[in-house]
């Protein structure tokens, strides 16, 4: 589903180039689920941006699904992305002066989709909101604007979903319920999973664990260890970006 | 475009509008079209009242004075077009009555006479007249008061001019095209046009003028005047309109547009610096719906479709509420006005519809592209690196895209590339001074702001940090204050000037013909019935026959003397009067040579005459050319040692010639003078004169009250105006300081989390928003005497001056409300709790 061919990543900065990822080269099968674990600024979630061609490799080949993602322009990403491709944030992300429901249909809305708003009804009914549909995302605990979000992703029922650090912004109780949430619908739907996340215990639910060291990833799930990851504490600043 | 994209952009904007984050930029949309539309149908329905008040001393909308008559083809062709006409014949000519005459104006006016105004009439000498919409009848003529005082007429008696008798039926007391001479015109007799032949005083060779009179709609007026063009001959024929009346009316007139042209471009500059505020706003809150929908898929031109519908959708709700709004306002202050101030009802508002809502949307679409395109730029990767803006980032390509619109707005808008370049011009000079202030500010805070984190540090930190954002901040608050500045000046310095032009106790009498015999018991008669005559000016009719002994009288042409018995230009042509002083009238100035300051002649031997600087331009007289006078018998050189402005707007006797007194020894002079007599004092005036039967009263009170009225008119509707451009002003102000308060939010959140106290946070904001309010005020005045240089000196013919009062009024002005307004914004924030400000950053 997902291929990837020495990938790098250079940004030009005051002091002159600066690689963020080294060749990376790794495969994800469909249905299947991974866990890109690191941690803070060891380019996991530059990988991410990546693979879901949000940005531009500096080099390398991406296929996603079969298609050449590193030899398209922003239009034709955008346009695969539409139709394979479902994201959960760690903000959440929703438009504010959308409804729940609203926020739901947006991508199905934006894929043409005629049955979309069907489709919104009956997913926020699977992710336990059916009587908040009306309500505007400030409306929302955290946990509840997630599964606002995940409904989202899952609408258009998308080949793969990327997400990033799903549960970063959540206690523990709203984490299990999102983790459950995602992982059920995943399985449910056959959908390919990249998940990124410090955290460990989240990743172990993932078939394979990739760690990300300062740019460079090696694969961990045969180790079958807790990798050592430096949880940051998250701040305001990030928060609010 | 799809039915889900269109869908979508429609969702985004209900939710957006119900939930206030579209108040902003639809204010400002609802004050653009509001403000121009209330501005410009108040105007045009003032304007045409004025005009058509203003007509009235033409008698029509447009004459086509001939000094022979007319093609009769050329008359049907009017009515062919659809206008109304009529005509008269003017010419000079001896009245008789037993064994006395006089020279007479005489007017032979046709049916119809007058298309606009009334002629007035009384029943008795001096009466008060009452406008009538007849003519004289066959064989009567209606006569000037002074003239049954020269004559010794009296009502039912008769007059002889030419070889036809008339009966006196009525007083004339006033015609409507009278022109505003106050001295030196013969006393006008009107009689009906079919009454002239017989008269037998028009032949070949007769000083006769033909006037012609058009009135109808602009289109139909214009129309006939191209097809009249052609055949017009320049020697015989001049077309006469309103807007050609050099009369103090025309001016005030003239002015008053001006003003109103230019309230309303500054309107539409307040409002599309608002708007550019508010879609500034609107993009960068944008940002993340943008990121969003792009990572979901979207593409490019879905999300420009989305929302170039949402800004449609905002234009069209702003438009449709400013129209209303618009129009309300000037009804309610056209009710207000009732009264005091006539507006023509008549006047439909489909064009200055039209302007507002190509106002609201070129304001919409223009100040909103360079923050759309902006938001059109946003990465998709927004959604996981936050602290991603727009990619597209040049604040030339702003600058020049809003100048350029504000520039072409202000050009289509008043078809004046002057006044809109001077404007504009001092809107640059503004933009980069306050670039350069700024920046000297950062350099100065850096000194200022040091030592221990405190309200004031704190609010220099800000602005230093915040540097191209302030600098930003600070022109628009600058050019606010400067336009409101220029509104509020030139209002001042335009009714000081109307009425200063008139003020109380303007003479409303004019004397003329007092005999040197006269003249002591005058003086002492008058003294005695408490009447104040200044000044006496002697005067002899003479000849101006030649310009360094080229002869001149065909040169200056009937024309002008015809012209001049209607426009108040006695001096030209065949007659003229002299006068001689040693002193300079008071309302004069020299602007060049010298006034006579010695008894001597000159260098040339010949004494110095002084000549009206606007008449030597016209004649081409320039210093030292040889002027020759006829007087009499007698031959009169002098030289021109001077030239002068008068201000022929004060209703101060005027003359074109003054010439040195020793080179008009031996000349036996009558005075003229002029003097003011109380309105309640008007029924003594019969008895005043009587004693001297032969001197020649002028009763200008009519006159001096039409011009109050439209001064007082004008200066009521110029008043209403700068209310509305202040209020826009404030708006737009209110619309700054909030679109600044929110990028502020994540600033405040964080000092409240971090434990800063409410006053900390309050008195650093206040500090930071006085520091901004006064520099801004402190270069709007700077801005402001420039632009105002330019505009009083080159656009309203105005005295430019210094107004030092606002280099202070100003700075404090800006601190006060730009502080205060600073303060209620941040007082809203500060009400809210932290949670709930960091949640809305989310």
């Amino acid at each position: 589903m997902i291929k990837t061919s020495a990938i790098t990543k250079t940004v030009n900065t005051t002091q002159g180039e600066l690689s963020i990822l080294k060749p990376i080269s790794f495969e994800v099968k469909s249905g299947e689920s991974i866990a890109i674990v690191g941690a803070s600024g060891s380019g996991k979630s530059t990988l991410l941006s990546l693979l879901a061609g949000l940005d531009e490799v500096s080099s390398g080949e991406i296929y996603l699904d079969g298609q050449s993602l590193h030899s398209m322009n922003e239009e034709q990403r955008a346009q695969l992305r539409g139709a394979k491709v479902g994201f959960i944030f760690q903000s959440f992300m929703l438009v504010q002066s959308l409804t729940a429901l609203e926020n739901i249909i947006l991508p199905a809305e934006i894929a043409g989709l005629a049955d979309a708003k069907q489709r919104g009804q009956d997913i926020l009914e699977k992710v336990g909101l059916g009587h908040r549909g009306d309500h505007y995302p400030n409306q929302l605990s955290g946990g509840e604007q997630q599964r606002v979000a995940i409904a989202r992703a899952f609408i258009t029922k998308p080949k793969i979903l990327f997400a990033d650090e799903p549960t970063g912004n959540l206690d523990a109780a709203n984490s299990d319920k999102v983790e459950r949430l995602l992982f059920d619908l995943n399985r449910d739907s056959h959908t390919t999973l990249v998940l990124v996340t410090h955290d460990s215990e989240l990743a172990k639910h993932c078939e394979r664990q990739l760690l990300m060291t300062a740019g460079e990833l090696s694969d961990i799930t045969s180790s079958n260890k807790t990798p050592d990851i430096n949880v940051p504490v998250p701040t305001i600043q990030s928060q609010v970006g | 475009m799809t039915k889900q994209t269109f869908n979508l952009a429609w969702r985004l904007f209900k939710h957006e509008a119900k939930r206030g984050e579209l108040t902003i930029i639809l204010l400002a949309i609802i004050l653009s079209v509001s403000s121009v539309l209330s501005l410009s149908l108040f105007s045009e329905r003032l304007q045409s009242a004025l005009t058509a008040k203003s007509a009235e001393f033409i008698a029509a909308d447009r004459v086509l004075n001939s000094r022979k008559p007319v093609d009769v083809s050329w008359i049907t062709k009017a009515q062919e077009f659809g206008l109304n006409t009529a005509h008269q014949v003017y010419t000079r000519s001896m009245a008789f009555s037993g064994d006395n005459m006089m020279l007479v104006d005489l007017r032979a006016a046709a049916e119809g006479y007058p298309l606009k105004g009334a002629v007035k009439v009384a029943d008795q000498p001096f009466a008060p007249g009452q406008a009538t919409s007849a003519l004289p009848q066959a064989g009567h003529a209606w006569i000037e008061s002074r003239l049954f005082q020269n004559l010794g007429l009296a009502i039912g008696q008769y007059i002889d001019v030419g070889d036809k008798t008339f009966v006196v039926s009525k007083v004339l007391s006033e015609v409507p095209d009278a022109g505003f001479s106050v001295f030196g015109g013969d006393p006008k007799v009107l009689i009906a046009e079919a009454d002239l032949a017989e008269t037998n005083i028009i032949g070949p060779g007769s000083r006769a003028s033909f006037s012609y009179f058009f009135t109808g709609s602009e289109a139909d007026l214009n129309n006939y005047y191209d097809w009249l063009l052609p055949q017009l001959d320049n020697e015989l024929q001049s077309w006469v309109s309103v807007s050609d009346d050099d009369s103090a009316i025309g001016r005030s007139i003239a002015k008053a547009e001006q003003y109103f042209l230019l309230a309303s471009l500054l309107a539409i500059v307040l409002a599309a610096v608002s708007i550019a505020v508010a879609a500034q706003r609107y993009s960068q809150r944008h940002y993340d719906p943008v990121a969003i929908m792009k990572t979901l898929g979207a593409s490019k031109s879905m999300v420009q479709q989305v929302y170039l519908l949402q800004i449609t959708f905002i234009t069209l709700l702003g438009i449709a509420i400013g129209t209303v709004l618009g129009f309300v306002i000037q009804q309610v202050v056209v009710w207000a006005l009732a009264g005091s101030v006539d507006v023509s009802l008549d006047v439909w508002f489909w064009r200055p519809l039209l302007i507002a809502i190509f106002t609201g949307a070129i304001c919409a679409v223009l100040f909103s592209l360079y923050p759309l395109l902006k938001l059109f730029s946003v990465s998709p990767l927004r959604v996981l690196r936050r602290d991603l803006g727009a990619s597209l980032s040049s604040r030339f390509i702003q600058f020049f895209a809003s100048g350029g619109a504000i520039f072409s707005l202000m050009w289509a808008y008043s078809g004046n590339l002057g006044l809109s370049a001077i404007l504009f011009g001092s809107g640059i000079l503004l933009v980069i001074s306050l670039l350069l202030v700024t920046f000297g500010l950062i350099w100065l805070g850096r000194k200022l702001g040091q030592g221990k984190m405190g309200a004031w540090q704190l609010a220099w930190a800000r602005i230093r940090r915040r540097a191209m954002d302030n600098a930003i901040q600070l022109i628009s608050f600058a050019v606010t204050i400067m336009l409101l500045l220029i509104v509020l000046v030139m209002r001042n310095d335009m009714i000081a000037q109307w009425q200063n032009q008139l003020p109380q106790g303007t003479p409303n009498y004019f004397l003329v013909n007092i005999t040197q015999q006269q003249l002591p018991d005058l003086k002492t008669h008058f003294a005695e019935e408490n009447v104040d005559i200044e000044h006496f000016y002697p005067v002899v009719r003479g000849r101006f026959v030649a310009i360094n002994d080229e002869k001149v009288s065909t040169a200056v042409s009937k024309e002008d003397e015809e012209a001049g018995q209607r426009q108040g230009r006695e001096g030209l042509g065949r007659e003229a009067n002299l006068t001689w002083s040693n002193t300079l009238q008071h309302e004069n100035t020299i602007v060049a040579g010298q006034w006579f300051d010695t008894n001597d002649p000159l260098a040339s031997g010949l004494y110095g005459v002084s000549v009206e600087a606007r008449i030597a331009e016209r004649l081409n007289i320039q210093l030292g050319d040889k002027l020759t006078f006829n007087v009499g018998s007698e031959i009169i050189n002098t030289e021109v040692s001077s030239l002068r402005e008068v201000d022929w707007q004060t209703m101060q006797p005027n003359f074109f010639f003054v010439i040195q007194p020793q080179a008009m020894q031996g000349y036996l002079p009558t005075y003229l003078s002029s003097f003011y007599l109380d309105k309640s004092r008007k029924a003594e005036i019969t008895e005043l004169m009587k004693p001297f039967a032969s001197v020649t009263l002028f009763d200008v009170d009519a006159r001096i009250e039409q011009l109050r009225d439209i001064v007082k008119q004008v200066s009521l509707a110029v008043e209403f105006i700068l209310v509305l451009v202040l209020a826009a002003g404030a708006l737009v102000l209110i619309a700054q300081v909030q679109a600044s308060m929110d990028e502020r939010q994540q600033e405040l959140a964080i000092l409240r989390t971090l434990g800063a106290k409410g006053r900390l946070i309050r008195a650093s904001v206040l500090f930071e928003f006085i520091i901004i309010g006064s520099v801004a005020g402190l270069m709007a005045a700077f801005a402001n005497e420039i632009s105002l240089f330019f505009l009083q000196s080159q656009v309203f013919e105005m005295q430019a001056a210094l107004h030092w009062q606002y280099w202070f009024i100003a700075p404090v002005a800006g601190a006060l409300v730009v502080g205060i307004l600073g303060m209620i914004g941040c007082w809203r924030l500060l009400r809210l709790n932290t949670s709930h400000l960091l949640r809305q950053m989310v």
